[in-house]
């Protein structure tokens, strides 16, 4: 099921070990990478979690692409394989590929830490700068959520009556989402065309008024941020009457 | 359908009672063929009567008229009673019968002598009549005991009272009451007149007639003692109305025939007492035993409001009945058999047993029988009472069963369909993400590589726009097939499912949610798509301000959900929407064998709770379940 690649035999910037059942799908991710050129090399494609876990001791990637579900048992191999490779090779990033927006899928990649961790969801797979600043990312530590996702999380929490994100300004929601997919603040202020120091005040403030302790980790505040978007808990408290 | 019911022999012609028939019964109302019998009584009576008081022959007229009417009335209305009672019994023809012979004994009362001595062979015939009814009550058979009893009597008249009539000038009564001293007719069968010929049959008579008294009287004794408690109801009043009668009848024989001791007023007036009080005894009896089975069914009735097994119904019928061999026994059509509550067959001889059985069913349709001790069959009051309550408890049984096992069919055909549909949405789901979906990412990531390789500018914005539906599309797709079913439901269970609706959730929302494992596909998803309409339902009728909370639980055995809101409340929502939502939800947890019950009151909120049972199978944690 796997099959090498005929990239030359230079070191490459990025060594790739690439996981993904769907021929389609795969043939997509390999066009993609090949047009990176030298700077990224895949040294295999596998196509379940076994040969991908054996690929990776083989070759020792620093970043591993995966699709979320696999055989054998078609869930969350892709989740299983960043676990397992936290454990055993912390220093490898992986990029979990996905066909699911649910934010639920995020935030399981991130329960064992978010560091060198991207979820990317699979038709973005083709979009050069998301896929190559996930690679880019994960293997220096960082993290990346498709911004579809977090666009979800935001309208829902938008939708929502009493939402704490009716408390911000409609351009530090749009900052938090940056936060949220992981883009540095460099990143943000390029695609929001705002200062560096723009950001960082809008940062400072929105993070004040939703009670979140900023951190400069990028992996650590991008996981609070999405958790912040995602737990429904940390909304106001409406007033019940008590159960049956 | 005879009463005594018992045919010997290998036939077994057992007794069948059709409730619906025995109906008519009820109830005392008079027939035409009563008011006849009412009718000669009365004139017999009257005329019994006229002849003694007018006749001048017998010594004491008054008790005499007052013995026969009171005897006639007695027996007549009691040859009702049990004709009424008890239809399938001759013994409310053998107390007529009697009636018309006390009627017979009348006429010795009449100067005429032909009449006289017809009269006086009544008065004969009227006592070893009662003797006979005192023997076969309440049947219509003599046991060997009672036929020497009936031999004695017989032969008191025909080796004392018949060789008198030849030789005694007057023909004097069976006892004191009907007699004549002064005034007596001639006999006119007097062939030789031989004082002392007749003192010895006079001797021999009353010798007898000791005799036979004692014997009457120990039989009644020793047939009270040894009969079974129900039998005993029916005996006693005839015991104790007999007893004084036969024991009068006996020593006014001893004293006043062989002693020769003239008899007191007071005597006289005790002796004419029990002989009014004697037939009452027959219309007390079959009264006696009615009011019991009606106490027996009453008290039956009571034991059967519980629905008890059928093994305590039996237990009951042992007990009403007396009879600890008893046993309730059920038809089976197709085999033309009896069985009992174990399935045996039963095959009942009463010769080698000594039991038999009644049936009870609808018309021609047998359902049970109540097999019990031979004797028994002299109590069908009873016998019915017990068979009726039976039968009902039986049949109320059978309906609940009916009803239970076409309860649980139609659940179970119920929880296949609705397993069936949700295993079908979760594939459609499936061959959704895995088909079309990812076809479309696949070209949708070659859009973008394409996009990349072009440097006009108007095609790029083409492109673009193209890349643009095509997320559009992709998320239609997505949307739809989430609606279909949750993978996040199939993939990791109730919490996480729950959770990411919740994240979804534009109502106000607080969560508590446990993690219960995993369930059959069909539970989880009727728990999850009720609380899923009921989150819809409070943001659609909740009003603006309402918040929810949503709690899933497991307690005991079982995963148990709740959505709370604090919105308007039931009452002032429109009924139509919410009640199509509410059976809806009620429908599939119904389905799966679960409950649902919601609570609200206006301006109070809505609570909306669910359970479904754990079942064999299912995983809390990683534990399985068994």
């Amino acid at each position: 099921m796997s099959s090498t690649s005929e990239q030359p035999r230079r070191a490459a910037l990025y060594r790739l070990v690439v996981a993904e059942d769907a021929y389609l799908i795969r043939e997509g991710i390999r066009s993609a990478l090949e047009r990176e050129g030298e700077e990224v090399e895949v040294l295999e494609y596998c196509a379940d979690l076994g040969s991908l876990l054996r690929a990776v001791e083989v070759h020792r990637p620093n970043v591993v692409i995966t699709d979320i579900r696999m055989p054998p048992t078609n869930t969350d191999e892709g989740i299983q394989a960043a676990v397992e490779l936290r454990e055993r090779h912390p220093e490898i990033g992986v990029v979990v590929i996905s066909q699911y927006v649910s934010p639920h899928y995020a935030l399981k990649l991130f329960e064992h830490g978010s560091a060198g961790r991207a979820y990317l969801l699979k038709e973005h797979v083709g979009h050069r700068i998301q896929l190559m600043e996930a690679i880019r990312e994960v293997s220096a530590g960082g993290s990346v959520v498709d911004p579809k996702v977090v666009d979800v999380l935001v309208e829902a929490r938008m939708r929502a009556r009493n939402s704490l994100l009716a408390r911000l300004s409609a351009r530090e929601r749009e900052v938090l989402a940056g936060v949220a997919t992981g883009a540095s603040n460099a990143a943000i202020a390029e695609s929001l065309f705002l200062t560096k120091r723009a950001v960082e005040k809008n940062i400072n403030s929105l993070f004040a008024k939703l009670d979140l302790t900023d951190d400069k980790t990028t992996s650590r505040r991008v996981r609070a941020a999405l958790l912040f978007l995602a737990d429904a808990d940390l909304e106001a408290e409406p007033e019940v009457g008590s159960e049956l | 359908m005879s009463s005594s019911a018992v045919s010997r022999g290998v036939g077994l012609e057992q007794r069948e009672l059709d409730l619906e028939l025995r109906d008519s019964t009820f109830g005392m109302a008079l027939q035409r063929a009563d008011l006849v019998v009412i009718g000669v009584a009365f004139a017999g009576a009257s005329a019994a009567a006229a002849i003694v008081a007018t006749g001048g022959v017998v010594d004491q007229p008054t008790a005499f008229a007052a013995v026969l009417v009171a005897n006639i009335a007695a027996l007549a209305l009691g040859g009702l009673v049990w004709r009424r009672g008890r239809p399938s019994s001759a013994f409310g023809s053998f107390l007529l019968a009697e009636a018309m012979l006390v009627f017979l004994a009348g006429l010795s009362g009449s100067p005429n002598s032909a009449l006289h001595l017809i009269g006086m062979l009544g008065g004969w015939a009227a006592a070893i009549g009662a003797t006979w009814l005192l023997l076969v009550f309440p049947g219509s058979r003599l046991g060997g005991g009672a036929s020497v009893v009936l031999g004695i009597a017989l032969a008191t008249f025909l080796v004392g009272e018949l060789p008198l009539l030849f030789v005694a000038p007057h023909v004097q009564g069976l006892t004191d009451i009907g007699s004549c001293s002064s005034a007596c007719p001639a006999n006119p069968a007097l062939a030789v007149d031989s004082p002392s010929v007749a003192a010895t049959f006079r001797h021999i008579e009353g010798s007898l007639q000791v005799a036979w008294g004692v014997a009457l009287l120990f039989y009644l004794a020793t047939r009270f003692l040894w009969a079974s408690h129900a039998r005993r109801r029916l005996l006693l009043p005839v015991f104790v109305s007999a007893a004084p009668f036969v024991t009068a009848f006996a020593v006014h024989a001893a004293v006043f025939d062989l002693a020769g001791v003239a008899p007191s007023a007071t005597a006289r007036a005790i002796f004419a007492a029990t002989r009014i009080l004697f037939p009452l005894g027959f219309i007390a009896g079959l009264l006696f035993a009615r009011a019991y089975a009606g106490e027996a069914l009453a008290f039956m009735a009571r034991k059967l409001v519980g629905r008890p097994p059928i093994a305590a119904v039996e237990q009951l019928v042992r007990r009403v009945l007396d009879d600890p061999q008893a046993k309730l026994l059920f038809w089976l059509p197709r085999s033309d058999q009896f069985v009992d509550r174990h399935g045996t067959v039963v095959v009942l001889d009463p010769e080698f047993d000594g039991l038999t059985w009644c049936a009870f069913g609808h018309g021609d349709a047998r359902v049970l029988a109540v097999a019990h001790d031979v004797a028994l069959s002299e109590d069908p009051e009873l016998l019915e009472a017990v068979g009726a309550a039976s039968l009902l408890a039986l049949e109320s049984r059978r309906l609940e069963h009916d009803l239970v096992d076409s309860v649980d069919a139609l659940r179970a055909s119920q929880r296949r369909l609705v397993g069936a549909a949700s295993a079908e949405r979760r594939k459609i789901e499936r061959d959704l993400h895995d088909g079309v979906q990812q076809k479309l990412v696949a070209l949708r990531i070659e859009l973008e590589l394409a996009r990349d390789l072009v440097d006009d500018g108007g095609l790029e914005g083409r492109l673009a726009h193209l890349a643009a539906d095509f997320d559009d599309a992709l998320d239609e797709l997505r949307s739809a097939a989430h609606g279909i079913y949750p993978p996040l439901l199939a993939d990791e269970g109730l919490e996480a499912a729950l959770r990411e609706v919740a994240r979804r959730s534009t109502v106000p929302l607080s969560i508590d949610l446990e993690d219960v494992g995993r369930l059959s596909e069909d539970r989880e998803t009727a728990v999850y798509y009720c609380c899923l309409e009921a989150l819809q339902n409070v943001a659609k009728h909740g009003g603006d301000e309402a918040a929810a909370s949503l709690r899933l639980w497991r307690e005991r055995r079982a995963v148990r959900f709740s959505v709370s809101d604090d919105g308007v409340g039931f009452v002032a929502r429109r009924p139509a929407a919410q009640g199509a939502g509410l059976t809806n939800m009620t429908d599939r947890i119904g389905a799966v064998g679960g409950t649902l019950a919601v609570r609200s009151a206006p301006g109070e909120g809505t609570t909306v709770q669910g359970a479904v049972t754990i079942e064999a199978g299912d995983r809390i944690g990683d534990v399985l379940n068994v």
